[in-house]
This record gives structure tokens, C-alpha cells and sequence, in this order.
């Protein structure tokens, strides 16, 4: 199954933050707020946990279903509880 | 004749083909009953050219409106003679045997010798538009061949010898001839606010570039066709007034000026190239030459495979030129130059058919193919022109319409656009522009204004995806790492999905919580507050924690208070 439809675990990944690109969701979402500075930061923080979090409940759900691949039911399914949790 | 064509050919003063040829007529004139027209065509191109140099010292509509009037008149009277003598004349026959010997001659010959009859013709068919007595024209012009014919090769060699000194001098002088014209044009773009003269006498020859080629192959007539369609809207909603009194004048400056240069455009083409290119103004000359080679190559292959029979081909020329006839009146009646074209075009296409016909009936095959070769060299040349003149152009706007008419019309046009679009554009794309101006600035404006847009486009929403799609994939990339998991690419779009929704909620949230402290900012601490209500944060977890376990160390110094030298802390708080 392959290679094509699965991605493997990246090992290596930037930390650096896109500022830019969130400064930019922020302000196309909410053109009349500004977000202060390192605000975007404090954003790019939340967004890394979040994703932490989603990636671990995905995960949780790929080995409840013993199934060696994250799928997209997985991560759906994750995404609910996370998105509810997450909520402000 | 022989006075007017001194007159005429005085600049020149060089022993040309045509003046040969000229001589030819004259001698020819007097053997022949036909004389009255000569007679008649040489008082018709008196008119014409006294007209075109007046223009030069004066220009002035009416004087032009009235020699084109009188021109059709006289054609008109013509025209009755022509359908009967058609059938009669033997001298055609000669004109063939001289098209068919020449080619064997040499190799640089064939074209020469070919040439001389078509271009004539050429430029007959152009007066035809201005003048309706064109038919007449043809005739005189098919004589002088017979008187050729009856010497034969020995003329034809002799002129080969000229033609060598004759091409170098026209390689010489043609750059001069060549500027000619150009300096019509400027001049025409200049004044052609006030003189609707000059500025239009280009249009008209772009209008019978178009009715040339339109003869040989169908796909061609059909992009012509549109072509000449969208000209005729634009030319009738801008100028409907003018258009009927602008084409004749038009077609009239243009004789004269093809006239000039000519005969030394024709060694121009067959043989040197780089020349030709160096001559835009010849160029479109060429391009007529051009065009009636190929009117006359794509004769012969489509006859080729038709049996020939003289008096077949005689009749189908009588019933032609009847034709002709019942389409000149309308054209006299409907002066509008969009009339006229259509008819011009048959008569183009009957020289053709006429000239295809006499080659073939007289000559072999062989012969009519060994020209077909010559033309088809021409005919590259011609189209490298083409797709010069074309790239030329592009920055000007002439978006496909003119490339398929080029192509489908001719090199020709492609060649003679490069004046003409000028001269045309101002007028369709701007109605009332002062042209001076308008042919210089307008062309290249518009272009671009009409090209890059489509360009900007294109690239325009991508980036604007891209930016959001690299963001998410940012993340989507973190998902990966921190699922230490394999996954499905489909696990990775629902994450992008997911993440677009928090994102969405992220922003709602902010926005609430800025609301309910009275703030249009969004401060760190309602993000706090934010990760604190969404158990991130919490008693034991503080958020300078979280930011130390999980930003790299530069950001943590944006965010973190701490104490610098001199008593400073950084983030102030």
C-alpha cells in the first residue's frame, strides 16, 4: 500500500514559526482586530498544541482500531473531541 | 503610354523589368487592336498618380474623391470590351510560354521571369478596388508578354543579365525607395487627424491582402472572412461616413506607392533575404508579389488535377470576367470600400484562375511545379517574414486574428502590417483618436493593457492559496511528526481541514474575549485565557512553561519577561 497513499513520520521538522502566515489568518478572519505583538506567537503556541493534541488522540484511535496507519477516520474522529475541546 | 510611363519612371531611370516590360506594352499597343485601353489605362494611372502626388503637396479629400470617381467611370466603359477580348487574345498564350520557358532558363531566373507578369497584375487588382476599370488593365499588361513571347528565351536572358545589375541597384536604391513610402506613413500618422488620406490608404491594402489569399485554401477564407468581418463592424460603427470616401482614396496612394518601388522590391524578395528584411516598406509589396504566387501555385495544383482544355478555361475566364462586371457596378454603387472588397476578391481570384489557366494550358506540368517550387522558396522567406513581422506586432496587440490572417492571407500581410496595423489600429480600437498620436502610443497601450492582465491573473489567486496552503501544511507537517505514525494522505487533508476549523474558532474566540475586555486588540493575555480555558493552561502548567517546552529559544525571548543588563526587561510588561 502503499508509498503513494501513506505518508511516513517526518523526523525532522522546522520550529520555526510562520509568523507571517498567521498574522495573515488572523487578520483575514478578524480584518477590524489587531493581534499585538508576539500575539502571533502566543497563536502559533496554541496551534502547536492543538496539532499536539490532535496527533496524539489520532493516534490513540489508529491503535484502537490496531491499525498501523493513521487514516482519515481516525483523524476525523479525533478532530471532534479535540475541536470540542479546544473550544475557547 | 510611353510618356506617361516616362513620367512615371523617370525617378527610376534604371532598366528594370518593368520598364521593360513597359516598353513591351508600348510596341505591343500599336500591333494590337486593344490600343484604346492601353491608352485608357495609361490616362487611368496618370490619374491615379497625379493624384498621389498631389496628396504629397496638398491633401486634400476631394481632389482624391474625384479622380477615384473618374477612374470608375472609365473602368466601366472598359469593362465591356474586356469580356469579349478575353476569349480572342492569343498573346496569353505567349505570356504562358514565356512563364514556362523562363523557369528552365536558371535557377535564379524562374522567379524573376515569373514575377514580372503577376506583380503588374498585382497591382492591377489593387487599382481594380479604386478604379473598376481594372479588367482593362489586365489585358494591356497580358501583351506585353506576347511581344516577349515572340523573342522568347532572348528576352528573358537579357533580362537576366539586367536583372543582376538591376537587383544590385535595387539592393541600393531599394532602401531609399523603401523610406519612401515610410515617410508617407509617418507623414500620414501625422496629419491623418486632419487627413483622413493619408492615415486610411494603408487600410485598404490590408482589406486586398486578405481577398488575395482568400482564393486558395478554405480555412483561410474563413479566418480572412472574420477578420474582415470585425474590420468592417469597427470600420462602420467608427467611420461610417468616412469609410466610403477613404478607401478608393486609399487604394489609390497605394498603386502609386507600389509603383515606386516595384521593381526593386521583386529581386528583393527571390534573392536576398536579409535585404527584404531590412525593407519593411518593399516587404509589403513583396507580400503582394507574394500572394499572387501563391495565388498562382495554389492555381495550378487545384487545375492540376482537372483536365485542361483551353476553351474551357477561355469560357470559365468569359464567364468570370461577366462576373466581374456585374460585381464592379455594385461596387461603383456601394462606394463603401467593405463593398468593394468582396468583388475585388473575385477579381483577384479570377487573374489568378486566368493566369493559372493560361500557364497551364500552354505549359507542362513540370514547368508549373518548377515555379511552384520558386514560389514556395518565396513563400518561406515570406513566412519567416510572417512571424517577424508578427513578433513585432505582438507587443502592438495583433493578437491571433492577425496571425491567422497573416498566415491564411499571406505573407504579405504579415510584412505590410507592420505599416498598415499602424495606420488601421488607431481606428478600430480608438474611434476618434487623434491618429498622430494614437498610432504610436496606442498600439503598444493597448496590448498590454489587454495581455498582461490575463497574465497577472493566472499567478494572481495561486499565491494567494499558496501562502494559506504552505501555512497549514506547516502544521500538517507538526501532525505528521507528532503522530510518530504513518498516515494516509486523505488523514492529511482531514488535518488541514481541522486545522482551518480551529483556526476559525481560534479567531472567534480571540475576537469574543477582546469584545469583552473593551479592546479592539488582541493582547497575550486573552490568549492565556484562551489556552487556559482550553485546559492547556492551568494551575500547575503555567504558560511560560508551555512556551519553554515547546518554542524554540528565540521566541521564548519574545515572550518571556526576563531581565537584561542595565536594568531592562525585554518583552516589557
Amino acid at each position: 500500500m502503499a508509498f503513494s497513499t501513506t505518508v511516513s513520520q517526518r523526523k525532522h521538522i522546522k520550529r520555526k514559526a510562520p509568523r507571517g502566515f498567521l498574522k495573515r489568518v488572523f487578520k483575514r478572519q478578524k480584518p477590524h482586530l489587531r493581534l499585538e505583538t508576539s500575539g502571533d506567537l502566543l497563536v502559533h503556541l496554541n496551534c502547536l498544541l492543538f496539532v499536539h493534541r490532535l496527533a496524539e488522540e489520532s493516534r490513540m484511535n489508529a491503535f484502537e482500531s490496531k491499525c498501523g496507519v493513521i487514516k482519515k477516520e481516525h483523524v476525523q474522529a479525533a478532530a471532534k473531541v479535540i475541536l470540542k475541546k479546544s473550544r475557547g | 503610354m510611353a510618356e506617361t510611363m516616362a513620367e512615371s519612371y523617370n525617378r527610376e531611370s534604371e532598366p528594370t523589368t518593368r520598364t521593360l516590360l513597359r516598353r513591351v506594352l508600348d510596341t505591343a499597343d500599336t500591333r494590337t487592336p486593344r490600343r484604346r485601353r492601353s491608352a485608357r489605362v495609361s490616362a487611368q494611372k496618370a490619374l491615379l498618380e497625379t493624384p498621389s502626388s498631389r496628396r504629397l503637396s496638398s491633401p486634400t479629400k476631394m481632389n482624391v474623391r474625384r479622380r477615384s470617381h473618374r477612374a470608375r467611370s472609365i473602368g466601366r466603359l472598359a469593362h465591356v470590351h474586356t469580356s469579349g477580348n478575353l476569349e480572342e487574345q492569343t498573346p496569353r498564350t505567349l505570356l504562358k510560354n514565356i512563364l514556362l520557358t523562363a523557369p528552365e532558363s536558371s535557377i535564379m531566373m524562374p522567379e524573376s521571369v515569373v514575377k514580372p507578369v503577376p506583380t503588374p497584375q498585382v497591382v492591377q487588382s489593387s487599382r481594380r478596388e479604386s478604379s473598376r476599370g481594372s479588367l482593362e488593365l489586365q489585358l494591356p499588361e497580358l501583351e506585353p508578354p506576347t511581344t516577349l513571347a515572340l523573342g522568347l528565351l532572348a528576352p528573358g536572358r537579357r533580362k537576366q543579365r539586367l536583372r543582376l545589375s538591376v537587383f544590385q541597384q535595387g539592393m541600393d536604391q531599394g532602401l531609399p525607395l523603401s523610406q519612401e513610402p515610410r515617410g508617407n506613413a509617418s507623414a500620414s500618422s501625422l496629419t491623418s487627424s486632419l487627413n483622413l488620406t493619408f492615415a486610411t490608404p494603408l487600410q485598404p491594402q490590408s482589406v486586398q491582402r486578405p481577398g488575395l489569399a482568400r482564393r486558395p485554401p478554405t480555412r483561410r477564407a474563413v479566418d480572412v472572412g472574420a477578420f474582415l468581418q470585425d474590420l468592417r463592424d469597427t470600420s462602420l460603427a467608427l467611420a461610417s461616413p468616412g469609410d466610403s470616401l477613404r478607401t478608393p482614396v486609399a487604394t489609390l496612394q497605394m498603386d502609386t506607392v507600389l509603383e515606386d518601388t516595384q521593381p526593386f522590391s521583386q529581386p528583393l524578395v527571390g534573392r536576398s533575404p536579409s535585404v527584404y528584411h531590412s525593407l519593411p516598406c518593399t516587404e509589403a509589396e513583396d507580400a503582394e508579389r507574394a500572394v499572387s504566387h501563391r495565388t498562382q501555385s495554389s492555381g495550378p495544383r487545384l487545375q492540376n488535377h482537372n483536365p485542361r482544355k483551353p476553351a474551357q478555361l477561355l469560357a470559365a475566364k468569359a464567364k468570370k470576367v461577366d462576373a466581374l462586371a456585374v460585381s464592379f457596378p455594385n461596387n461603383s454603387s456601394a462606394i463603401s470600400g467593405e463593398d468593394g472588397v468582396e468583388p475585388l476578391q473575385d477579381g483577384v481570384g479570377e487573374e489568378a484562375e486566368e493566369r493559372m489557366e493560361e500557364g497551364l494550358s500552354v505549359s507542362k506540368v513540370m514547368d508549373t511545379t518548377g515555379t511552384q517550387g520558386s514560389v514556395r522558396t518565396e513563400k518561406s522567406k515570406g513566412y519567416r517574414e510572417m512571424t517577424e513581422a508578427v513578433e513585432a506586432k505582438e507587443p502592438e496587440g495583433s493578437s491571433g486574428d492577425e496571425d491567422i490572417s497573416g498566415r491564411t492571407a499571406s505573407t504579405e500581410l504579415a510584412s505590410s502590417t507592420t505599416e498598415f496595423l499602424q495606420a488601421r489600429r488607431p481606428q478600430f480600437l480608438e474611434p476618434a483618436p487623434p491618429p498622430s498620436t494614437a498610432v504610436l502610443s496606442s498600439e503598444p497601450l493597448e496590448p498590454l493593457s489587454t495581455r498582461l492582465p490575463p497574465r497577472a491573473r493566472t499567478p494572481g489567486p495561486r499565491p494567494r492559496q499558496d501562502p494559506h496552503k504552505t501555512g497549514l501544511s506547516h502544521y500538517v507537517k507538526l501532525f505528521s511528526f507528532y503522530s510518530k505514525m504513518p498516515m494516509e494522505k486523505a488523514a492529511l487533508e482531514m488535518v488541514e481541514k481541522c486545522l482551518d476549523k480551529y483556526f476559525q474558532h481560534l479567531c472567534d474566540d480571540l475576537e469574543v474575549f477582546a469584545a469583552h475586555a473593551g479592546r479592539k486588540t488582541v493582547r497575550p493575555e486573552d490568549l492565556e485565557l484562551l489556552m487556559r480555558r482550553q485546559g492547556l493552561v492551568n494551575d500547575q502548567v503555567s504558560l511560560h512553561v508551555l512556551v519553554e517546552r515547546h518554542l524554540p529559544l528565540e521566541y521564548r525571548q519574545l515572550l518571556i519577561p526576563c531581565a537584561f543588563s542595565g536594568n531592562s526587561v525585554f518583552p516589557a510588561q
